[in-house]
């Protein structure tokens, strides 16, 4: 079902673009990824106004007030939380979900590049079997997994004076958490769990990211930087980003427990 | 406020190792191959290369003792007039070993890729492709004499006429190379990727399938292009020579023969499932294996056929070592399927963990 669903159309789309733009499999991972963004481009935009609901929710007085009156009882302060996310038809989560849904994609985006590189006998094999019938593959085997200064099907690294750097891993790691904190609303109130698990995803994803990224084929993370790169455009396009959260010391309009400040 | 980072974390950690499992179910991998000195049968088997006793069945040693993911063995193993056993791995190093202890006795550590083909050995030299690109002469202690650098990956075993190295690349090119100095003497151009060994015939013509579903007679002298016949499906293993024919499987599990002059299929015979490995030749008979599990036995003109059941694929060429049929299986119940000349399975050998 994966495969079938998943990996096999990613891995022929991949090498329907490789035919097309020539050869180059660098430049089929850059369109696929571009595609990718502009078919989920409603889910994401749908997810941003999900997003500034929650945030205007989270400044309601209603909110503020049970922050206020149940202080000293968390479980039913979490209790009271979830019932106005359901009267409001919020999820919790609402911030977290592009992530989330980014990893299974990431999965087969992997799957399928590795595979499309078929940079060994078995993975040909599986390739000769999974390829779709209108393909003429013996036409473009081998792949060319040569791009920029990289192999596709190898994780990269630039060595310098003999110390290999993980260029295209720190640039994950960077261009996720830039990503992170511009297009995650600011919590106002840092003591709210949806707040808290944004929080974290912000740390931890750029660290997850960027081990994914050093250790794993480097075609995943061209797909990796340009998606992060292409969903801070698109943030942007829609009037989301916030460039400041990236100042050193910027601080949002925090609300301590049921006040404003 | 702690308690609540732990499910972020534990979500995070299981995303991390969900996504090394699924890297590691990646792993670029192959199958089996054997080689035998008719006393021990020399197994690439993955994680380890085995020697096995033909008499007793029993396992003499196993390189390395520890299992290395890093190392994976697929190359086909080739054995040195010495007597030696040479192996590749898939961590570009390719090992001599002892072959009564297992034991390691030289490296040749200047490949940088995957070992995947197998090796051609002379009275003095080992000549092996690499997926570097590069075709290694060695002499018979792994120092290097010269190195050849193709257009493109070398999966398929080189051949030679004593004068030049043959060989095909990924990037659907033969090559000719002057075994001594290494100079190219031809390249030629086909229509797809050559994943096997090239053929010699008797008279010095050089045969060889391709990706692209075309079988190849080619001049040893410059390389022209004598015939070509197409077949149904991608050949992957070479042709093998049969009397005065050419039998060759295809991806379409047809098994199909040619005269040495060229022309249309003398007979063409469906098998049930791919063929991937080259056909043998054992007296009268022709062997041949599919990934359904089963090794054929046809006669000469391709009647009489006569499946026998292993438990496993076959994806590389079987192996005769005396009056023995040996045939490495993949995903199998065992490593190692051993045949009589009859096709009956006398033993099977299946590696303890």
């Amino acid at each position: 079902m994966w495969e079938t669903l998943l990996v096999n159309p990613f891995m022929n789309f991949l090498l329907l673009i490789y035919k097309l733009v020539g050869g180059n499999f660098g430049v089929a991972i850059i369109l696929f990824t571009i595609i990718i963004r502009v078919v989920t481009h409603p889910l994401m935009a749908s997810q941003i106004k999900s997003s500034a609901r929650m945030q205007e929710m989270q400044n309601s007085k209603e909110w503020q007030d049970i922050q206020k009156k149940y202080k000293d009882d968390r479980e039913k302060l979490a209790q009271e939380q979830m019932r106005i996310y359901r009267e409001k038809g919020i999820s919790p989560f609402a911030s977290c979900l592009p992530s989330f849904i980014q990893l299974p994609i990431l999965f087969a985006v992997y799957q399928s590049i590795v595979r499309a590189l078929a940079a060994s006998p078995s993975q040909l094999l599986i390739l000769s079997g999974a390829v779709y019938p209108f393909f003429k593959l013996a036409d473009i085997v081998p792949i060319n997994s040569k791009f920029l200064w990289m192999n596709l099907g190898q994780p990269e690294r630039i060595y310098v004076a003999g110390l290999g750097i993980p260029l295209l891993a720190i640039l994950a790691a960077v261009t996720t958490y830039v990503q992170s904190k511009t297009t995650v609303p600011a919590a106002t109130n840092p003591n709210d769990q949806s707040a808290m698990m944004s929080k974290m995803m912000a740390l931890y994803m750029p660290l997850l990211m960027a081990w994914i990224t050093y250790s794993l084929a480097s075609g995943l993370a061209v797909y990796i930087i340009v998606g992060n790169l292409l969903g801070i455009a698109q943030y942007a396009m829609l009037g989301k980003v916030n460039w400041k959260s990236l100042l050193p010391g910027y601080k949002p309009a925090v609300t301590t427990t049921g006040k404003k400040s | 406020m702690k308690k609540k980072i732990f499910p972020v974390l534990g979500l995070l950690l299981g995303l991390s190792l969900l996504l090394g499992g699924c890297a590691t179910g990646l792993t670029p991998g192959a199958w089996p191959t054997v080689a035998s000195n008719g006393e021990l049968a020399f197994i690439a088997g993955g994680a380890h290369v085995y020697a096995v006793d033909l008499q007793t069945h029993a396992e003499i040693w196993r390189f390395p003792e520890k299992a290395s993911t890093a190392a994976p063995f697929y190359a086909a193993p080739a054995i040195t007039p010495d007597g030696q056993v040479i192996v590749g791995g898939f961590n570009h190093t390719l090992y001599s070993l002892d072959p009564q202890t297992g034991a390691e006795t030289r490296t040749f550590t200047g490949a940088r890729d995957k070992w995947i083909g197998g090796m051609l050995v002379t009275d003095t030299r080992i000549y092996a492709g690499n997926a570097d690109y590069n075709l290694y002469a060695l002499d018979l202690n792994l120092n290097l004499q010269w190195s050849f650098q193709a257009d493109q990956s070398i999966w398929g075993t080189p051949v030679t006429d004593g004068t030049n190295v043959y060989f095909g690349t990924l990037g659907r090119k033969l090559y000719a190379v002057n075994a001594t100095s290494g100079e190219q003497a031809w390249a030629q151009s086909l229509d797809g990727a050559v994943l096997g060994a090239p053929l010699l015939g008797p008279d010095g013509t050089l045969y060889v399938g391709t990706y692209g579903s075309l079988l190849y007679a080619i001049d040893p002298r410059d390389g022209s292009i004598l015939w070509s016949e197409a077949v149904s499906s991608w050949i992957w293993g070479g042709p093998a020579l049969a009397g005065d024919r050419l039998v060759v499987g295809d991806g379409n599990g047809d098994l199909l023969s040619f005269p040495l002059g060229g022309g249309p299929a003398s007979w063409t015979q469906p098998l049930n499932g791919m063929v991937i490995g080259s056909p043998v030749v054992l007296g009268d008979a022709i062997l041949v294996g599919t990934d359904d599990n089963t090794l054929y036995f046809l006669n000469g003109d391709g009647g009489d056929i006569r499946p026998f059941a292993v438990s496993g694929k076959i994806h590389s060429t079987p192996v005769i070592s005396g009056d023995r049929i040996l045939v490495p299986l993949t995903e199998g119940e065992a490593l190692l399927a051993v045949l009589d000349a009859n096709g009956n399975q006398l033993w099977s050998y299946q590696p303890e963990k």
